[in-house]
């Protein structure tokens, strides 16, 4: 929970230096809940990313989610449909760490670890109004914090599996959005960096599996 | 500084946003049921999270001419990207990692 709340202040004052209210960011806390998309919404706008480039990105790397909730169908077999819903609705990269090794550990039900999720999803949401209260306060300088969300990312990209095929990924990646900034292309240059790491890990697995 | 995000850009965003993640968190536990997922397309989507937080780390360090200004400007906030890494390979903690990366890059941009 602690993790929560020392994430949910800076990603509170980033939406607050976009002009997001308490409200506003309560509700994408609450019902969008996911970490790492509400710093990229913030981070992109200030980038100067277009609405449907910010969008597309977001929603590339929501896709992430669609490997934990079919790792927890098999969990999910015998649970009631809507338990099941709201178990799955509220899984984070976060609860899915502590939620796998609890059913691994066998004595796990989905109605407990639904529990896990909402008590998670409870302290983000109310983390992230704190910071923007606290963030319209402060006045901390924006640099700063905004530093605590590339730190995240740093995170995030660095605890990913080390393999071949992800280095690639994240290579070319890396190299796609330098590409796009020195072409001009600011604006998508997430969006499509992310793409193209995306696609050259997918051509070197099947070049290896040939070669 | 940019303009602010209105309330419409803000509705448009915050729900295709959640469409897309209430689908994604929902769909696959529902139409699988407890069959796993084609092995190319999991395959593919475990690519996603390494290609997008390498492209989102890149956004924030690096840009061309970003050393136009001397080399210490730009050079700070690497090393303080080097001391975040280090820091997540040793404790794999959100948490701390966000903490370290603002005391050195606040540390870094005093001197």
């Amino acid at each position: 929970m602690l993790g929560y709340v020392a994430i949910g202040i800076p990603c509170g004052i980033l939406c607050d230096s976009i002009g997001l209210n308490a409200l506003q960011v309560f509700l994408l806390s609450a019902l969008f809940y996911s970490g790492a998309g509400q710093f990229m919404i913030p981070n992109m706008w200030l980038a100067g990313s277009p609405v449907a480039s910010i969008i597309a990105s977001v929603s590339l790397v929501n896709t992430r989610q669609m490997l934990y909730s079919a790792a927890f169908a098999p969990a999910c077999k015998g649970a009631k449909k809507r338990l099941s819903f709201l178990f799955a609705a509220t899984v984070t990269d976060e609860s899915y760490g502590v939620n796998v090794q609890k059913f691994s550990e066998g004595g796990w039900s989905v109605g407990k670890a639904t529990m896990v999720n909402l008590l998670s999803q409870s302290s983000w949401a109310l983390s992230n109004v704190v910071g923007v209260l606290v963030g319209s306060a402060l006045g901390i300088p924006l640099a700063i914090a905004a530093f605590a969300m590339t730190s995240i990312f740093i995170c995030l990209m660095v605890t990913q599996k080390l393999s071949a095929a992800n280095l690639v990924a994240m290579g070319v990646a890396f190299a796609g959005v330098y590409a796009c900034k020195a072409a001009g292309l600011a604006g998508p240059a997430i969006l499509v960096g992310a793409v193209l790491g995306v696609v050259a890990a997918i051509a070197f697995t099947w070049a290896r599996r040939r070669g | 500084m940019d303009a602010p995000m209105d309330w419409g850009t803000f509705f448009l965003v915050f729900l295709a946003c959640a469409a897309t993640m209430l689908v994604c968190r929902v769909v696959p536990l529902f139409v699988l049921k407890g069959k796993n997922l084609p092995a190319g397309l999991e395959e593919a989507l475990g690519f996603i999270p390494p290609a997008a937080f390498a492209a989102l780390v890149a956004n924030d360090l690096v840009s061309p001419g970003m050393f136009d200004a001397g080399l210490w400007p730009a050079a700070a906030p690497l090393v303080a990207a080097v001391v975040v890494a280090v820091v997540a390979v040793k404790t794999k903690s959100l948490l701390w990692c966000g903490v370290s990366g603002v005391a050195a890059y606040g540390l870094l941009t005093l001197i």
